[in-house]
């Protein structure tokens, strides 16, 4: 039996009235998929292939699997990849800007405004404002300092970026991360004063409002948290609170408790808190921000570095997410040498032409900027 | 296993291709075919923000219980019992964020998020699109899977886990339900 067979058991003039509403219902507009959800799904389910998650046993019949605490990881860094994404697609270009000097590729790469504009790197204009956040991070992390002005613009830029309720455009997984890194950039580069310390107050005052009741943050208002959205709010904070911004202090205390109770006894992080499934990445940002962010803390920084003992150092896949995580969680630790392992296996899947997973998403800007930041 | 161009197959045929090859391409065809219809499965039971991220649970659920499929019965019976078990997981988490909220309501730097609007989409038929919100989980899933999806009602059965019987009263009352939803918001008398 089907509707319209059900339908033509009722009285006719019922039947008639129901008919009329199922076609109402039916011409009720239907919501297109975003153009990047083919490449999101595709995305991960390569990582589910490179990193299989759950040991299904085959069954002889269409058997439903029990319901789960997704293993949501992949969302983290699909998430991330979205967000960070908006970065990058030079490869027609006749200079690999990841080959010798990222930095100078991205500086040259800036806009007139400040910005950095995803959408002529291939990347996604939604995420301009993150894009921004870290190329700028990226320049700062020049060693000569030769950067300084252009730090100063970007900047400048992401105040001007900004919308009037603290956050800085998007609307779910696009407007966190735009949130969360454009308010790290600024914790970690904005001036004293200018526009740009009124904007990171502005942020940083979102970033409290949109804070979960368990002390994460994720892209539905209301929901937990994600690992990997609430490590970036944390260093995000941290360094607004570092800089004096009292408002920091509550919601970064509150984020470095969610945190704590991501991390499993066995070393593992989940993108959602009790999800069985482990991540790399996302152990090894959890176990930067906590070593970091949390050095305040009593216990956390032992617990990051407890988070970096399982993680491995050499990865076969390209993920430039990944591999500044890494890098990153390793050099919190003081183990110099498995961060120069991952930096060796960057530089090698480079230079091999290896795909990013997020690069079609993300184009040139993110694996250029995160590979900058990898860098010493 | 059928030959043809992989554009010619049905679900079924891309689906034993993608448990017995871990075919990438057959896989990708399945999803280009039926984002669509859970994305808008998702957004009608209620899903604001994260649809999309729904979306790709789903698929990846049905990558990794790709074994435990069979041709025996449609491939969107299959596939909507993972988007109905997705659904379920996501409703216990905001299940339980609830309880939390409630639990620390008192303290007063809390905010929280007022509860979606429903939405008809572009343009849409605004006062049915609310009044199918308004319709509890039970009745909204069958609509969902009888009128949007055209599934037969055993299939129906099948996915919610109830007898045909069920989804037929189901279905009824939805509808009746419905049109009482929109005859109140005219200021009609029934």
């Amino acid at each position: 039996m089907n509707l319209y067979a059900h339908l033509s058991e009722l009285p006719a003039a019922e039947a008639t009235a129901f008919r009329a509403l199922v076609t109402r219902l039916r011409a009720l507009p239907q919501h297109e998929p975003s153009p990047l959800l083919t490449s999101r799904i595709l995305a991960a389910v390569a990582d589910e292939r490179a990193h299989p998650t759950l040991d299904v046993q085959p069954e002889t019949r269409n058997q439903k699997p029990e319901t789960q605490k997704p293993r949501l990881w992949y969302w983290a860094a699909a998430g991330l990849a979205a967000c960070l994404l908006a970065v990058l697609t030079l490869f027609d270009r006749p200079a690999d800007p990841t080959a010798a000097d990222p930095t100078v590729w991205l500086a040259a790469s800036q806009e007139a405004d400040g910005s950095w504009q995803p959408a002529h790197h291939g990347g996604d204009p939604a995420y301009r404002p993150a894009l921004t956040a870290l190329a700028a991070l990226a320049l700062a992390r020049d060693p000569a300092d030769r950067f300084s002005a252009d730090v100063r613009r970007a900047c400048d830029a992401l105040a001007a970026l900004q919308t009037p309720d603290g956050a800085f455009g998007g609307t779910g997984r696009v407007r966190a991360y735009n949130h969360a890194l454009a308010t790290y950039a600024l914790a970690a580069l904005a001036p004293q004063d200018g526009p740009a310390a009124a904007a990171l107050e502005r942020a940083v005052a979102y970033s409290r409002a949109n804070q979960s009741v368990e002390g994460g943050w994720d892209y539905e208002p209301g929901s937990e948290g994600n690992a990997a959205m609430t490590s970036w709010q944390v260093q995000a904070l941290a360094a607004a609170a570092a800089k004096g911004i009292g408002q920091a202090n509550i919601p970064l205390r509150k984020g470095l408790v969610w945190l704590r109770g991501a991390a499993r006894d066995d070393g593992g992080v989940a993108y959602h808190r009790g999800s069985p499934s482990r991540s790399e990445g996302l152990a090894a940002l959890t176990a930067h921000t906590l070593m970091t962010s949390g050095q305040a803390f009593e216990g956390l920084p032992a617990l990051g570095r407890r988070l970096t003992v399982n993680l491995t150092a050499k990865d076969d896949a390209a993920d430039c997410y990944r591999d500044y995580a890494k890098v990153m969680a390793f050099e919190s630790a003081g183990d110099t040498a498995r961060a120069e392992t991952v930096r060796d296996g960057m530089q090698l899947r480079r230079q091999a032409g290896a795909q990013d997973p997020w690069e079609p998403i993300g184009g040139t800007l993110y694996t250029c900027a995160f590979t900058a930041l990898a860098r010493k | 296993m059928n030959s043809a161009p992989l554009e010619q197959l049905d679900d079924a045929d891309l689906m034993l291709r993608v448990r017995s090859q871990d075919d990438e391409a057959a896989f990708t065809l399945l999803v280009s075919r039926h984002q669509k219809s859970l994305l808008n499965f998702f957004i009608r039971s209620g899903v604001q923000y994260d649809s999309e991220d729904l979306v790709q649970q789903t698929f990846l659920r049905l990558y990794r219980y790709r074994q435990r499929y069979v041709a025996s019965a449609k491939f969107t019976t299959f596939l909507f019992l993972l988007a109905r078990q997705v659904w379920i997981d996501e409703l216990r988490r905001r299940q339980r964020r609830q309880r939390l909220a409630e639990s620390l309501a008192a303290e007063p730097y809390e905010e929280f998020a007022a509860p979606a609007a429903p939405s008809a989409g572009v343009a849409g038929d605004l006062d049915l699109a609310r009044a199918l919100a308004a319709l509890s989980e039970g009745l909204r899933q069958v609509i969902e899977l009888a009128v949007y999806q055209d599934l037969p009602y055993a299939e129906v059965a099948e996915i919610l886990e109830i007898p045909v019987g069920t989804v037929k009263s189901r279905m009824f009352n939805a509808l009746a339900k419905l049109r009482e939803l929109l005859v109140e918001k005219r200021g009609d008398t029934p």
